[in-house]
């Protein structure tokens, strides 16, 4: 990505760019309130010049935007959020709304399915196998070697691990 | 003399610690790779796993993990543009761009190389010059952190791309987002909006994953159909001239990230970012402009890392204060195998300081070893279909940030800047200052805050007492020269001055 | 191979009926331990040492994960929203005692069964080596003629440190310039490099330091000498009114929500007083200067509710406490 000065305002730029004044704003009110102007020390003064510089400089890209050529080139929903990138957010998103309740497995094994189909389109079989194959890798890594305990859902997973290490240690005995 | 060669070569001649060393560089490098994993954690998940075991085959374990670990970040943040942990940032700012250009082998050979030989640094330091410099890391000030920080801050002007305006807007907000949670100081609570979640702050490790790896791969789904790009793979080890012609960079990232490492208050994320700051002030014309696959961007953050490993054993040994996080942990675990991790350790144990060093010096052979013979599988990830790359890019991303603290907050956050972090680089602001901000942020804070209360809020006698110490000055001058190199009122001035002349004639 | 192959199948069809029944045998899987505090902290080292041993007893692991945050609120809120079924344990410190008074939390150990007090920590107060005084008198003089002079680490409100502060000056009435650090273990790296001049601080985590000479004990905060300090006078000898709060300090201790099966409870207790008895675990504790405890049931309950009445009083009279320990019924100390 090369970062040349672009000549021509984006899709949704302008309102990007206001978007960011009301932020670094409603950011900059937030952080008066913390401990106000009371001593440079306090716990707001860093904030409080952080977010001074967040709303010049929102301010001057703002100016710096409208100044250019407002011609749009190319529509928002395609050059700057195509379909395909805000299917993936919305995806994204409900893994993380359901992760809890169906748990790790489940989750991650459905949302690589349909990821994969939709994105790489394969026969359904191989989507399938592939999605599986990932899953088992990644928890294998996180789960059973480095220990970090993915939520469990629906699927009693420890209950299935205590029944298959008795299965072992009765075998071994 | 003789009885330092024999700890140092303990586990160098015992099959059995051998094996160890190399089993925890192994896993240390994929710890290091995932986003999510930390060797602090994999250190303290050893720490129970171990701890039946005899002392020495558990530090052989660990040292192992520490020294793959903090080199494995490089892999992804080359690879993928996901820094595996907050010391590879810097490394993913010009290694990415090398990847993408079909360049990813070589770029992980010069890593690989250029890791060691600072950990070689940072190691050959910490045996030779360990208790003075744990001496002179203590006589650091809290206004001597905060000078640190703010050099580090400067940084934003050389990643902000086309605009330094909005360089400095993501570098403020970085700096605001590192404040958000309970102010550990005084327990105010800043930017919560009342909720408990966010008293921890937000982790830097999910702002990272979501600023680089999501919002990377949902730039991707533009140019889904793109073949992807065939990864040349010849020359992987790098040059003999080219390691020397590099030589002088990578010493001197080293040295600086050996003194950072042993430093209580910063480690390896700092110092890869100081190291990447300095390589941009030193290098005069690199022969591929830095941000687009300059290998010198690639050199100094990748030795510096490395080499304060080194550094953060430093005031761990000689004093029981441990130089980073994970050296927090081993200090735990020498305590739980009976030792007394300390200001006496070296006296009552003296064999541990030239068992660490050996082992120190070990593992990183077997980071060369093992860094240099993954690499041609590693590349093909990137040739990898994107259909499969970029939901595996996005199922690394959710679980790795989930992993940071068990949390599914993790994960909203993760998402959150991810999104933000899209849209930032769609119109033409880079996310860089963003994570540098929140690196740095709480380094700046609270040592401004310590240092204004220690003198009771009294600006004058702030600046007094700074000029009263050279260690003091001598940071000072730095801060000072690099703002006016980095924003040149004066030639601004002299250029107006200048055209006024040219009117008056 | 094929055969274990077969039984792990028949073991997972047969998991999947199992569940839902009523427990066969506590524990009948793996168990969480969730630690308040981060990798590499005292609670942390602590909880690694002695849980490994508690496993044994049991026959199952006990995945210990740290969750940070809101000083142990957070690892509070989380064991206490899981079921009440004994596989999620709490590995704490002091620090959810004093959520109520401080507006952190409506939870504390009060709502919760202690599985183990493992062990308690001394206060002390140390000072860097060059500091004009050598005892807790000569501090309180040096301060009264130098007001505001002397530089103290401290480490938030409600933290152990503020709370020794707040018995000082409760007795004394002087004043430090309090500078913050976050944790015990940088303001003492802050005193041996002549940032801050003195710090009150657990036993433990300063003893090596003190041991080698690189920074003063000046008080001792305990009714009697202890073993590891023998020179050093415990502090109701210079002020023998600090003998209405003593003994007090912080302690380590695994909990577990209320409403658990008593079956659980029961053999949680055992197995963490089985390990809290082993004697390398006991070395260790010895070593580091933290008073072995290992209790549980109304011992335990009665000291951590003394823990609690003492702290929030003197939070509250010192002024930085939300609510008054009144309100939730917390008896002012005798």
């Amino acid at each position: 990505m090369a970062h040349t000065q672009h000549i021509y305002t984006k899709p949704g730029e302008t309102l990007f760019g206001f978007l960011m004044v009301i932020l670094s704003g409603f950011l900059f009110w937030k952080a008066y309130s913390i401990s106000g102007f009371e001593s440079l020390s306090s716990p707001g003064a860093l904030p409080l010049a952080a977010t001074a510089l967040m709303v010049i400089t929102s301010c001057v890209s703002c100016i710096q935007n409208l100044r250019l050529p407002t011609e749009v080139q190319g529509h928002f929903f395609k050059e700057i959020l195509p379909p395909v990138v805000a299917v993936m957010i919305a995806v994204i998103f409900l893994f993380a709304v359901v992760l809890n309740t169906l748990g790790f497995i489940l989750t991650a094994l459905a949302f690589l399915f349909l990821t994969i189909k939709f994105l790489h389109r394969s026969g359904t079989i191989r989507t399938l196998l592939l999605s599986a194959m990932i899953l088992v890798l990644v928890y294998v890594v996180f789960r059973l070697v480095f220990k970090v305990v993915l939520p469990e859902g629906i699927i009693p997973e420890r209950e299935i691990m205590a029944v298959i290490v008795d299965l072992f240690n009765s075998g071994a005995n | 003399m003789l009885e330092a060669l024999q700890y140092f070569s303990m586990a160098w001649v015992s099959p059995q610690l051998l094996a160890l060393v190399a089993l925890g560089t192994f896993l240390g490098i994929y710890v290091g790779a995932i986003p999510g994993l930390s060797v602090t954690m994999a250190v303290s998940i050893l720490i129970s796993f171990t701890f039946s075991w005899d002392i020495n085959n558990a530090l052989c374990l660990m040292v192992g993990v520490y020294m793959g670990g903090v080199y494995g970040g490089s892999r992804t943040a080359i690879l993928l543009n996901i820094p595996g942990a907050p010391s590879a940032i810097a490394t993913a700012l010009d290694g990415f761009p090398m990847a993408q250009k079909g360049e990813a082998g070589r770029a992980i050979g010069l890593s690989t190389v250029m890791s060691v030989v600072g950990g070689f640094i940072g190691i050959f330091i910490l045996a030779v010059a360990a208790p003075s410099i744990s001496e002179f890391a203590l006589t650091f000030q809290p206004r001597d952190y905060m000078m640190l920080g703010v050099m580090g801050i400067m940084l934003v002007g050389s990643l902000s791309g086309e605009s330094l305006t909005k360089g400095i807007f993501a570098g403020a907000l970085g700096i605001l987002i590192g404040t958000v949670g309970l102010d550990p100081l005084t327990a105010e609570e800043r930017f919560t909006f009342g909720a408990v979640e966010l008293w921890n702050g937000i982790n830097p490790v999910a702002v990272m994953i979501g600023m680089f790896g999501l919002s990377e791969a949902l730039m991707q789904l533009h140019h889904l159909d793109k073949v992807a790009l065939k990864q040349k793979l010849d020359r992987i080890i790098p040059a003999w001239a080219d390691v020397r012609k590099y030589l002088p960079l990578g010493t001197q990232s080293s040295i600086l990230g050996t003194i950072i490492g042993a430093l209580p208050g910063t480690g390896g994320d700092i110092a890869a970012l100081m190291a990447y700051d300095y390589a941009r002030r030193t290098t005069k014309n690199p022969k591929v402009p830095f941000g687009e696959g300059a290998k010198e961007g690639l050199i100094a953050p990748e030795s510096a890392n490395n080499a304060a490993v080194g550094g953060a054993y430093i005031p761990m040994l000689t004093l029981g204060i441990p130089g980073d996080a994970v050296t927090a942990v081993f200090i735990g675990a020498l305590f739980i195998h009976g030792l007394n991790p300390g200001p006496m350790l070296l006296t009552e144990r003296p064999e541990m300081f030239w068992f660490t060093v050996g082992n120190l010096t070990l593992a990183n052979i077997f980071v060369l070893i093992f860094g240099l013979t993954g690499i041609k599988l590693f590349s093909r990830i990137v040739e990898c279909p994107k259909g499969i790359l970029i939901p595996l890019i996005f199922v690394l991303s959710i679980v790795g940030a989930y992993a940071i603290n068990n949390s599914v907050a993790d994960i909203w956050w993760m998402l959150g800047f991810g999104v933000l972090g899209y849209f930032m680089k769609l119109y033409g602001y880079q996310v860089g200052p963003v994570i540098l901000g929140v690196i740095l942020s709480r380094l700046v804070d609270d040592n401004w805050r310590r240092a204004i209360i220690s003198e009771r809020g009294d600006i004058g006698e702030f600046f007094v007492n700074l000029f009263s110490s050279p260690l003091s000055v001598v940071l000072f001058s730095v801060v000072i020269l690099i703002l006016i190199s980095q924003f040149p009122i004066w030639k601004v001035m002299l250029k107006k001055r200048r055209s006024d002349a040219s009117r008056d004639a | 191979m094929k055969k274990t192959l077969i039984k792990t199948l028949a073991g997972i069809t047969f998991a999947g009926l199992v569940v839902g029944n009523a427990m066969a045998e506590y524990p009948e899987k793996d168990l969480q331990g969730i630690i308040q505090w981060g990798p590499g902290g005292s609670t942390d080292t602590v909880m690694r040492s002695v849980t490994p041993h508690a496993e044994d007893v049991l026959g199952r692991d006990i995945i210990m994960t740290n969750k940070t945050g809101g000083v142990g609120a957070i690892a509070t809120k989380y064991v206490n929203a899981m079921k009440a079924d004994g596989y999620t344990l709490l590995m704490g410190a002091e620090n959810p005692q004093m959520y109520k008074v401080l507006g952190l939390a409506d939870i504390d150990y009060s709502d919760m069964i202690p599985i183990n007090i493992l062990a308690r920590g001394t206060p002390i107060f140390v000072a860097r080596n060059d500091a004009p005084f050598n005892t807790m008198k000569e501090l309180v003089e040096y301060t009264k003629n130098h007001p505001d002079e002397i530089k103290t680490g401290s480490t938030g409100p409600g933290g152990l440190t503020s709370i020794m502060l707040a018995m000082l000056k409760a007795e004394t009435n002087v004043e430090f310039t309090g500078v913050p650090y976050d944790g015990d273990g940088p303001a003492l790296t802050a005193l041996q490099g002549g940032a801050i001049d003195i710090m009150p601080a657990v036993l433990g985590a300063a003893i090596e330091h003190i041991k080698a000479g690189r920074m003063k004990v000046i008080g001792l905060v305990d009714t009697q000498a202890n073993d590891l300090l023998p020179e050093v006078a415990p502090i109701t000898e210079e002020f023998p009114s600090f003998n209405k709060y003593l003994p007090w300090g912080p302690f380590f201790g695994v909990f577990i929500k209320q409403g658990t099966p008593d079956e659980a409870v029961e053999k949680l207790v055992d197995a963490y007083t089985k390990a809290a008895e082993q004697p390398d675990f006991k070395a260790l504790m010895d070593k580091r200067g933290f008073s072995i405890m290992n209790v549980s049931g109304d011992e335990a309950k009665q000291f951590l509710e003394n823990y609690r009445s003492v702290s929030s009083w003197i939070v509250y009279d010192a002024g930085f406490a939300k609510h008054s320990p009144e309100e939730f019924g917390i008896k002012r100390p005798e």
